[in-house]
Parts: structure tokens; sequence; C-alpha cells
């Protein structure tokens, strides 16, 4: 009986489409981008929408080693287990996709379009990040989820309703290994959560040695240190029409914290006052801890001129001490700012952010993806992902094959994350935004912004009962100084 | 006498406070559409969240909130008479003035601002079940927890007249079977949010971590007032109790009205009002009689002075507060800096505008959204050239009901800039802003202001703020 609609619904459409289907030679105008992008198998169905106007949509999607899939509807949308099926199966291969889009009655078919499928499988299970309005300095909401990258699935990790009246600061897990996990609550019952195997400690990080809590952390792949930078975070206001906001410290240090005993190293070198020193990340082998360093200015008057270079210490683990400094990359000398390093877990590639001057990118249109081969020293820009609008925040999938990062390109407002592959010489491939079940509707109709992305190795488990009683009751861990 | 009472009410909001229903439209943005209803049912009573919302929209229009109200409370108090019959037998109703009183507090508990029609919607839904649980036997096990997930924690209201009417060990059974069926509702949609809250109600108050006293007692006083009234007692005067009874309600209706209805925050709000209608006039008349001393009050004022050009010769016959009662700095809350976003806009800093009104949105403590905030930042978007963000906000105001004409008419004037470049306003605020691109800084406002009037010697009204400024300024620097 089934059969039997389905063939009757064919039929009709192919009289339709035979009758009065109009052939153009352009590609589709398909939303999101998804045309030419380089997909893991597996991942959640690449839905698209076309243009305003049109009220139907056929898709026909055929892969080169076999294997055959049609979507019709308001939008394009895939039954998820017949193309996980047909992703595995063209793994290495291509997806061809037939669109037909009918609109005031006419069926048009445009050009076929390619997507490939990567034979480097992405088996992390999603991404973890935080949703929150793109702005100023109140939010309603805020929340850290988590999103199975493989289905349409998002879950809070845990939203400000649990914690009301405090800011959420980053997830960060070590290596995407959600084993191990950090955030920071800001505000008066402010802590940093530290979870290890699920058990888990508000630690007070501040101490009367050092200048605040910790803020941008990364974590020592050995799970005992990590390393943290100190921001008092102040934002201001541009008075024209290119940009809004400039987010800047007021000062800044990195310090290493041990977990065993939640005690800080402090090394005066990386907390001097005449300089800005911020945003750790320990190298693969957890020998080398990359930081960024600025010279101050009086801000937010002179804040143009706040450039970060990248700098680098041996990072000895047994004693979390740090060997001799030296620069990376001196950007300040070349007149611009890098930002948010991060080294692929594989120890091939560091990934950092390009902007002209500043160590918060999202708000500079100008900011790009870089990327340095850790073999060779050599840096060049991310042309095939970058775009005219920031792209920020960035991290690796857990054998680095992928990555994901965020972007302003949608609107020029809203971040959104993007997903690509890179191959053994540094090559991108195409980015594509994270799927939705219907992408238009969601980006479009969706207030929130998605901050610091991470894929997450396995789902995060993180027990809310408690949670409230445990924030409000100030039970803290205080950080001592070794 | 229920027609009395509707009557009241009506004129209450009317004509007393009608800046209360401008503040409740504010702070919520109803949404006709499937995500918006999906959204509201995520969570324990979220029907009545949504159904209140639905009819909050309409007090956009003064004369459909104030009768709203008056409906409302005529229905509950009806309910509460009927559901007295259900709760003893139909001809031994007594007490019949006491059927006023959950309408009555609620009038009173309406005094705070941020109570949200969700509270007394969804009693009124519980009222209204009470004869359904009362017949419904062992129903009420599946009815308890669809009740819950519907209007929230009032379900405990028919739940408990069901069982003082009953008095048999099945209805314990079900006012115990609430306990589970709270924890149940809190593990599948709740677990984001602090228990207390979920127990008392997730969205009767607008503010997060607080229970208003009245808020436990309403519901409680509801159970008894039905179980009374249809208590059947036999009382030798029952008319002349009646009327005492009566007095003592309509006195203190009185009393916890005038307690409850704080006089400087229904000001200020009566201020805003009036600005959002651009009856600056008022707002000054208003300001002679009486003025509160606080800073939000000033700047309302001084904002309709300038409007009424009088701010150079009456600024000092008003209370000030130094040059903050001009313009507010930033502060985190949805009121504030309402007007300041407002004189802003119109004197040239539409990135302040917006900063100000982005803030006022997202200090809505239940993370709803705002018509009235989220028409100005599409409005600076578009000044700023940035319509694809103008848009998104657009096609959102799109799915309101007051909002929609408005947001069809921008969204075909971005379509096509020479629209917006002959629209009066936006090219207005255009030739008046700043022409170099700096950073901001409140302490500097004096200056920023005098850069626009230098760039543009028509914006008298940066000139003027200016001016004002520095009296204000030597005045403070004189006391």
């Amino acid at each position: 009986m089934r059969r039997l609609l389905y063939l009757t619904v064919a039929a009709i459409l192919a009289a339709a489409c035979s009758g009065s289907t109009t052939f153009v030679e352009e590609l589709p105008d398909i939303y999101p981008d998804y045309i030419g992008v380089t997909i893991p198998a597996g991942i959640a169905p690449m839905n698209f929408n076309l243009p305003d106007g049109y009220d139907r949509v056929f898709v026909k999607v055929t892969g080169s080693k076999g294997g055959e899939l049609k979507a019709r509807g308001r939008w394009a949308s895939f039954d998820i287990r017949k193309w996980h099926r047909l992703t595995e199966q063209n793994a290495g291969g291509t997806l061809l996709f037939t669109v037909l889009g009918k609109k005031d009655g006419r069926w048009t078919q445009w050009r076929d379009f390619i997507m490939y499928v990567s034979d480097a499988p992405l088996t992390d299970y999603g991404m973890t990040y935080r949703k929150m309005a793109p702005g100023y300095t109140t939010y309603s909401r805020i929340g850290i989820y988590q999103r199975d990258i493989h289905t349409f699935d998002e879950e809070p990790i845990i939203e400000s309703t649990l914690a009301p009246g405090q800011c959420m600061g980053c997830h960060t897990a070590n290596a995407t290994d959600p084993s191990q996990f950090m955030f920071h609550l800001r505000g008066q019952h402010g802590a940093t959560l530290v979870q290890h195997d699920g058990v888990r400690d508000w630690v007070t990080t501040k101490t009367d040695s050092t200048i605040g809590n910790v803020a941008y952390c990364y974590w020592h792949p050995e799970g005992r240190w990590f390393a943290g930078s100190i921001n008092p975070v102040r934002q201001s206001f541009w008075t024209g029409d290119r940009r809004t906001i400039e987010v800047f410290d007021l000062a800044s240090d990195v310090v290493i914290m041990d977990t065993r005993d939640y005690s800080l190293v402090l090394d005066p070198r990386l907390m001097t006052e005449d300089y800005l020193e911020s945003t750790p990340a320990f190298s693969a082998d957890g020998r080398t801890l990359y930081y960024l360093r600025a010279k101050a200015f009086d801000v937010p008057a002179q804040v143009d001129s706040i450039k970060y270079d990248l700098m680098k210490a041996p990072f000895d683990a047994a004693t979390g001490t740090l060997g001799e400094i030296e620069t990376v990359i001196p950007a300040s000398e070349e007149g611009y700012s890098v930002t948010f390093p991060r080294p692929s877990y594989d120890g091939r590639w560091l990934m950092y952010n390009k902007a002209d001057f500043s160590i918060f990118p999202i708000d500079h249109k100008e900011a790009d993806l870089w990327l340095m081969d850790l073999q060779t020293g050599e840096t060049r820009p991310l042309d095939e992902v970058n775009s005219p609008y920031s792209e920020s925040f960035h991290n690796w999938s857990s054998d680095s094959r992928w990555f994901l990062f965020s972007s302003r390109r949608a609107d020029g407002l809203y971040v959104q994350v993007y997903i690509s592959s890179i191959d053994a010489d540094g090559h991108c491939t195409k980015p594509f935004v994270l799927p939705q079940k219907n992408p238009r509707k969601y980006y479009h109709d969706t207030l929130y912004s998605f901050n610091v992305p991470d894929f997450t190795k396995s789902k995060v488990r993180f027990r809310t009962r408690g949670t409230y009683r445990e924030v409000f009751s100030d039970e803290r861990v205080q950080a001592t100084v070794k | 006498m229920s027609s009395l009472l509707g009557a009241a009410v009506f004129a209450f909001w009317m004509w007393l406070y009608p800046q209360g229903l401008n503040y409740q439209e504010q702070n919520q943005l109803f949404l006709f559409t499937w995500d918006y209803f999906a959204g509201r049912l995520a969570l324990p009573g979220g029907l009545a969240d949504w159904l209140s919302e639905g009819l909050v929209q309409l007090f956009y229009v003064r004369l459909l909130g104030a009768l709203i109200h008056a409906v409302l409370a005529v229905l509950l108090q009806l309910g509460v008479w009927k559901a007295a019959g259900c709760a003893g037998r139909e001809k031994d109703r007594v007490l019949y003035a006491l059927s006023f009183l959950p309408s009555l507090l609620m009038l009173v508990h309406m005094g705070d601002v941020e109570v949200l029609m969700s509270f007394p919607v969804a009693l009124l839904i519980a009222v209204a079940l009470c004869p359904l649980f009362v017949w419904a036997g062992w129903h009420r096990i599946w009815l308890i927890p669809l009740g819950w997930w519907l209007v929230g924690p009032v379900i405990a209201v028919p739940v408990a007249v069901s069982c003082l009417r009953g008095r048999k060990w099945s209805d314990l059974v079900m006012l115990l079977w609430l306990v589970p069926v709270f924890f149940a509702q809190y593990r599948l949609l709740a677990a984001q949010y602090p228990p207390r809250d979920a127990l008392f109600g997730l969205n009767y108050y607008r503010l997060v971590e607080s229970l208003p006293a009245l808020q436990p007692v309403i519901p409680a006083v509801t159970v008894v007032c039905i179980v009374l009234c249809g208590s059947g007692l036999r009382l030798r005067n029952q008319l002349a109790v009646d009327i005492a009874l009566a007095a003592v309600l309509v006195l203190g209706a009185a009393g916890g009205t005038a307690l409850s209805y704080d006089k400087d925050t229904y000001e200020v709000l009566a201020y805003d009002w009036l600005i959002r209608n651009e009856r600056y006039g008022d707002v000054v008349k208003r300001a002679a009689k009486y003025q509160p001393r606080n800073p939000i009050s000033a700047c309302s004022v001084n904002f309709s002075l300038f409007m009424e050009r009088q701010l150079d010769a009456r600024l000092t016959q008003f209370y000030q507060c130094g040059t903050q009662g001009l313009v507010l700095p930033s502060i985190r809350d949805n009121l504030s800096d309402i007007t300041s976003a407002e004189l802003l806009w119109m004197m040239g800093m539409p990135n302040i505008t917006l900063q100000y009104c982005f803030d006022l949105q997202e200090s809505i403590q239940n993370g709803r959204k705002s018509g009235r905030f989220m028409s100005r930042i599409a409005e600076c978007n578009i000044v700023n050239g940035w319509y694809d963000r103008a848009e998104k906000y657009l096609d959102i105001l799109e799915h309101s009901l007051f909002y929609r004409k408005w947001a069809r008419e921008h969204k075909d004037m971005i379509a096509d800039e020479a629209s917006v470049a002959a629209d009066p306003v936006y090219s207005y605020i255009r030739s008046v802003r700043f022409r170099d691109d700096f950073i901001t800084a409140y302490d500097a406002l004096d200056l920023m202001m005098a850069v626009l009037y230098n760039q543009n010697n028509n914006n008298f009204m940066a000139a003027e703020y200016y001016s004002a400024w520095q009296r204000l300024k030597q005045w403070e620097g004189g006391k």
C-alpha cells in the first residue's frame, strides 16, 4: 500500500515535472550553502531550504558508490537513518544532489551539485557550546548545551535558570574528553566548577596573590594541570556604523592550577603589570605552553594599540613550572593581533585568529582564522574557510581531522558554528554550518549566538540535581598558591 | 454584585493604573507561532502561561486590558461560588461575599508589577476544574499530572477541594499523589530551575528566586473560601453577616491596594507610559503635582520638558539629581533606561540606544522579549544599514498582533534603500549621528553632545541637553 502511494506520488511528480519543468544552468540558491562542502559520514542530515517563494522542493541524492535518497516537502528534509546509510556507503566518495523547486505552480530544476563525503570519520559524539544573545552587558538566558552532531538532538548541560543571576563562562573539556571539564560562574556566587569523572568541586580560584578568578582555561593533556588567564573584562561601545562593541581586559595574567590540591603556580613573567598575558593553551604533548602577550595601554582610549603576540615556554609537568619564554608570532611588530591559539591534538597544527587589534575577535569583522604548521613554523590564512565577517573561536575534533569555528557570516551579528576538515597537508575543505532540521527557520528565528564551541568525544554527564544548592551555598574550595 | 466587582476592577485599571497594563505588555512578546506555543508548553504551567500572554498582548489597547482584568476577576469570583456548589450541596451555599475574596486578593497581589497574568489565569482554570475533580474519582490519577503540566502547582486547589469534599481515604491518596507528580514534573520538565521555583510556579512571577507572600496564600485562601462557601453553615442572620463580610472585604481591598500599589513605582511607570504615547505635557503636569525623587523620574520629566520646549526655563522647578537625571548610565533592569534610550535615539546616538534597548530587553528576568524594545532594536539596525539583522527582528515582530503591520512596512522599506533614505526619522538620525567612529564613555556624554551639535547645528537637542548638563554639573558642584 505504502509503495503504491509512493509510486503514485512519484508518477504525479514526474508528470508535473516533465510537463512544465524549467531547467536552468545555475546552481540552486540553497540555504545553508552546502554546495561543494565536505561532510563526515554519519553527520546529521544536511537539510536545506530554497529561497522564499518556493513552496515545494524535490531532491534526489545519488551516491557515487551507490545508494539513493529522496526528499520532498516544503524544504529538503532527509530521513535520518537513510541519510546515515547513504553517507556511510559513500565515505570517500561524493553525493550528487538533483534539486527541483516549485514556485507559482511551476517547477524549476537547477544544475546538480556535489557534496563530498570524507573518508575521515568524525567519531566524536557531538559538540558543546554556550548559547546567549549576542550583545551587550545583560543576558536574560544563557546556557551551555550539547548537541549530538549525528542527529538534531540538543540538550542543556546547565542553563542560567538553575543559577540565576550568575553569568556562565566557557565550558572547557580536556581535549574533547568530557570526563574532565570545567566552567565558570561569574557573579555574587561565582566559582569555577571542576569535574573529574563525575566528582565535582566548586573552586574559588582568586587568591590574595592574583587579580581575580581564572577565565580562559586550557587543560594539560595529562589532566593534572590547567592553565588559565585572569581577565577583568570590560566593554565599550563604538559610535559608528561599522561595529558596536569593543571588549578588552583592564589587566590580565596567566596562572597554572594543580587540580590535585587546587594550588596555583605563579610565574612573575606571566603576571607583569606592563603587559597583558592571556589565553593559554598546552601543546598536544603537554611540553609547551602557548599564551598571548601584549603591551598594556590605557583602555578604552588606546584599545586599538593593544596587539597580542603569540608566546611559548617549555612546561614541566612534574612541577608545573615554565622554562625560557620565546616569541612564536611577533604579531604586534607587524601591526596586528593574535588570539585564541589552539594546537591540534595530533601536534601538527596550531590554529589562531588574526585581527587588527584586541583579544576578542568576535566583534572584529576583519578577524580571520590562520594556521601554523608546527613542523615548519609557516603560517597562512585559512582562505578556504574565512569570510568577510568575523571568524573567531575554534577547536579541534579529538583526532584533529576536523575543526569547528564560530563565524558571523550569516548576518554580521549572530554567531553560527561551522565545521571543516583538514588533510595531512593542511588543506581545509569548504565549511558547512551545523545542520538543523529546518535550517532557515532555525537560524533566522533564533535570538542566540553559539559561543565557544568545542567537540565532545562523548556525551557530557552533568548532574543538575543539587547544583542550585551548591552554587548558592557558597561552599567553595579555596585555591592556594604553591 | 459580580457586575459591581467587574466595574470596579475595570475602572481601577482603566483610570487609576493604566500604566500597569503598559508595563505588562512591554515585557513580553506573544507570537502566533507553533514554536512559541511549544516553548511555553515545555514547562509546567505552560498552557496558562501561553493563554495569559495571549491576553496580555491585548493590553496594548488600554480598554482591552482593563476589560480583561475585569472579566478575569468576575470569572474567578463566579468560579469560586460555582465550585462551592460542588464542594457542598448547591442549595447549601452560604457566605456569598467570601467568593469575592480570591479576586480581591488577586487585585491586591497585582499591585506588584512583576506578578504575571498567568497566575490569575492558572488559578481561574484550577477553580473551574473543581467540579471535574470532585466528580473524577480515580481519574484524578492522570488528571493531576496533566493539570500540573498545563496550569502549574495551583492544580493543588481542585485536588484539595475534592479531598475536603470527599473525605475518603482515596482523596487523601490523591492529595499525596501531588508529591510524586511534582518530583516527576520537576525531573522531566523543570530540571534546569531551582526546586522552590518549580514548586511554587515557574511562570507566576517575573523575577527569579522570588516568592511573593501572596503567591502561596491566594490558592490556599481560595480553597478555604470554596469550602466555607459550600459548608452550609446555618447563621442566625445571614444577611447581616454577608453585609459585614462585604464591608470588611471592601475596606480590606482598599487598604491592601493602597499598600500594594507603590506610589513612586507607578508614577515612574506612568511617565514611561505617557512618553511611549508621546503625551509629554501630561508628564510635566503629573510631575508638577507629585514627582518621585529618583533618577528615572528626573530623566523622564527632563525629557518631557525638552519635548515641551521648557527644559531650559523649568529645569530647576523639578526634582534633579545631577547629570544622571538627564541621561541615565547603563542600568541592568527592564525599566530605568527606557527614557534615556528614547532621547539618545532622537539626539543621534543610535548605537547607545541599541545597547540600552538590548539590555532592557535582556533584563526581563523571565527571558521574554519585548515588542517595544525589539522594534527600536530593529530601527537602530536600519539606521546603521544592517538590514539583515533588522530583518531578523522584523520577521519575529511580524508574528505578533500589534507590531505586525509596522514590521511589514519596515520590511518593505529595507528592501529599498531609497525608502530608508527618504524616511524622515531615519534620514534625520543618519544626518545628525557621529561622523567619526570612536568609543563612547558615559562620563564624556556632554562632550559627545557637543560633538553632535558642532557636526550639525540643526541638532538643537544636543545643544539643549549639553547646556542642561553643564547647569546640573555646576549645580551639583555648588551643593
